[in-house]
């Protein structure tokens, strides 16, 4: 009798660690599967929108948060460049799908234009994705307001830069810089100066603690490419000829010390005049 | 007229009753608790993400009523065959098939005021948490997608009361209500892919479009009902929209409920 009661338990007892160990074991071999990583292909548009179903928005907030994970995993890798050109790619194909979707979402386009044009160099992506944004929601400033700087500071194109922030001066609540800048840039191309008020704006709507600390160090890094550029266009005036390199300026005294580039790279001058610094902003890509 | 009342209050009691509506309680309070969990990781448009999640919550419940709820009350009677004690009363087979009918509207709409007064909820903390986020919200906007998400599910269990109307078990009533919700929801865009087929770069054939085109007629066109991504941007709607929608959902939906009492009143029982 008390055999019979007691079998059904001994078999539980020795079927548990049984389980545990082929669970490990199975996913330990899933893992080892040839299956492609996290970047596989992306359906066309008209696709998702069809399974979506009625549930379209909610898979635009989803693809947007896959290439955001996706993302936040890359932070933590060692390897330079961190992240690999298809996985770039990948990322904006999703979150051209996720605005596909939903064109209307902002934080795709917020996101593809703080990560594709200063990390993946992919700014004509970035713009393509932010005209459709610019589309649809057309009581948005700030769209045009990307649009324009990348244009500018990126594809040094003046004249679609003004043109773009002309346009979003006329927005709702729009920062009323974005006129002012307009004109500047139709004069002439003070790269450097329009990139730092531009991060200075971006700044002061910025909460949370990473961005922040990133942007700071891209506002300390232009400050100091801005100090150095000032530094050569003076020599350049006093002597008729530019400097051999940067410590030059130091000992004629036009400048008290060469500032620290936060990337930890160093100024240098390029043969053209420009002043550029080896960390390139944190990617290592020549250009 | 008399009897409805009375098939529509037992139906209705009937539907409450349910232990699945339980469990759909639970899936939609879980999915309204993850909303808090999910707007932490949106960087800009917390309000337009809160928007989608609660409005598909409520929808997606919704369906499971009208799916594993819905169909049951009606095909149960026919399971059980208790249908004939209630036919054996005078009342004719038409009025039995509305007075089901009533009782469900009523069931989708009390389930549908609780789970939107949940979903308001969950947005309403989440406005006052990320207040910054939530400028182009609007509450009007949000009412009149719960009240269209509640004209979708009515028309869908119509469809679901025509299904059970003539198939001989629940089973294949469900299977086809699923099928048709698939279908109304897609046919839209299916429709506009096989008449642009260039986008995706596929050659559809010619009987392709023909069949989706009868198909577009046929089938409910379910993407009317859905203005959630409307709601979740604050986007404008002409009223003229909203009128129409409305009509085209009770013509729909009393067409379809005059043909299932057709089709019922001329069944044989075994």
């Amino acid at each position: 009798m008390i055999v019979r009661r007691l079998f059904p338990i001994v078999i539980i007892i020795l079927l548990l660690p049984a389980y545990l160990f082929s669970l490990s074991m199975t996913s330990t071999q899933r893992k080892m599967l040839p299956l492609g990583g996290e970047v596989s292909y992306v359906l066309p548009s008209p696709l998702l929108k069809i399974t979506a179903l009625e549930f379209d928005g909610l898979a635009s907030d989803f693809m947007f948060l896959k290439a955001l994970t996706f993302y936040g995993g890359t932070l933590e890798r060692k390897e330079r460049p961190r992240v690999q050109e298809v996985e770039w790619r990948w990322m904006y194909d999703v979150l051209n799908a996720a605005t596909d979707l939903d064109p209307y979402f902002y934080d795709p386009y917020y996101f593809a234009n703080s990560n594709f044009t200063w990390e993946a160099h992919m700014v004509k992506e970035a713009n393509t994705l932010l005209a459709k944004g610019n589309r649809y929601r057309e009581w948005d400033w700030t769209i045009p307001f990307y649009m324009g700087f990348n244009e500018f500071y990126f594809l040094h194109d003046n004249a679609k830069a003004s043109e773009y922030l002309m346009q979003g001066s006329k927005r709702p609540d729009a920062d009323p810089i974005l006129a002012t800048l307009a004109v500047r840039m139709a004069y002439r191309g003070n790269r450097t100066e329009i990139a730092i008020v531009f991060l200075q704006e971006t700044l002061k709507k910025t909460k949370d603690k990473n961005t922040r600390r990133e942007l700071g160090m891209r506002l300390e890094v232009l400050q100091g490419v801005l100090a150095l550029e000032r530094a050569v266009e003076t020599y350049k005036s006093k002597f008729a000829k530019l400097p051999h390199d940067l410590n030059e300026l130091v000992a004629k005294g036009l400048l008290a010390r060469i500032p620290d580039d936060p990337y930890c790279g160093e100024f240098y001058l390029d043969e053209d005049g420009s002043v550029k610094t080896t960390s390139d902003l944190y990617t290592t890509r020549k250009k | 007229m008399k009897p409805l009342f009375p098939i529509a209050v037992i139906t209705f009691k009937e539907g409450i009753r349910n232990r699945a509506i339980y469990g759909i309680s639970i899936i939609a309070l879980l999915m309204l608790v993850v909303n808090f969990l999910i707007s932490q990781m949106i960087m800009r448009e917390v309000g337009k993400v809160a928007v989608d999640i609660a409005l598909s919550t409520v929808s997606f419940s919704g369906l499971l009523l009208v799916f594993f709820v819905g169909i049951n009350l009606m095909a149960k009677d026919l399971d059980r065959k208790t249908i004939y004690m209630v036919l054996a009363r005078p009342i004719s087979r038409a009025q039995y098939m509305v007075g089901k009918f009533l009782g469900m509207v009523g069931l989708i709409v009390v389930s549908n005021v609780i789970l939107g007064g949940f979903a308001a909820a969950s947005l309403f903390m989440l406005s006052r948490m990320y207040a910054t986020y939530f400028q182009r919200f609007s509450w009007p906007m949000v009412v009149l997608a719960l009240a269209f998400i509640m004209l979708m599910l009515i028309l869908l269990s119509a469809l679901s009361f025509l299904f059970a109307s003539f198939t001989s078990t629940s089973f294949i009533a469900l299977v086809l209500t699923i099928v048709t919700y698939l279908i109304g929801n897609s046919i839209n865009d299916v429709k506009a892919l096989v008449e642009a087929p260039q986008a995706v770069g596929i050659t559809p054939s010619p009987v392709t479009v023909k069949v989706v085109q009868i198909a577009y007629y046929l089938f409910p066109n379910l993407s009317f009902f859905d203005i959630k991504s409307q709601a979740a941007h604050g986007l404008a709607l002409s009223s003229a929209y909203v009128c129409w929608t409305v009509i085209y959902g009770l013509v729909y939906t009393c067409l379809v409920i005059a043909i299932a009492c057709l089709v019922f009143s001329r069944r044989e029982f075994p």
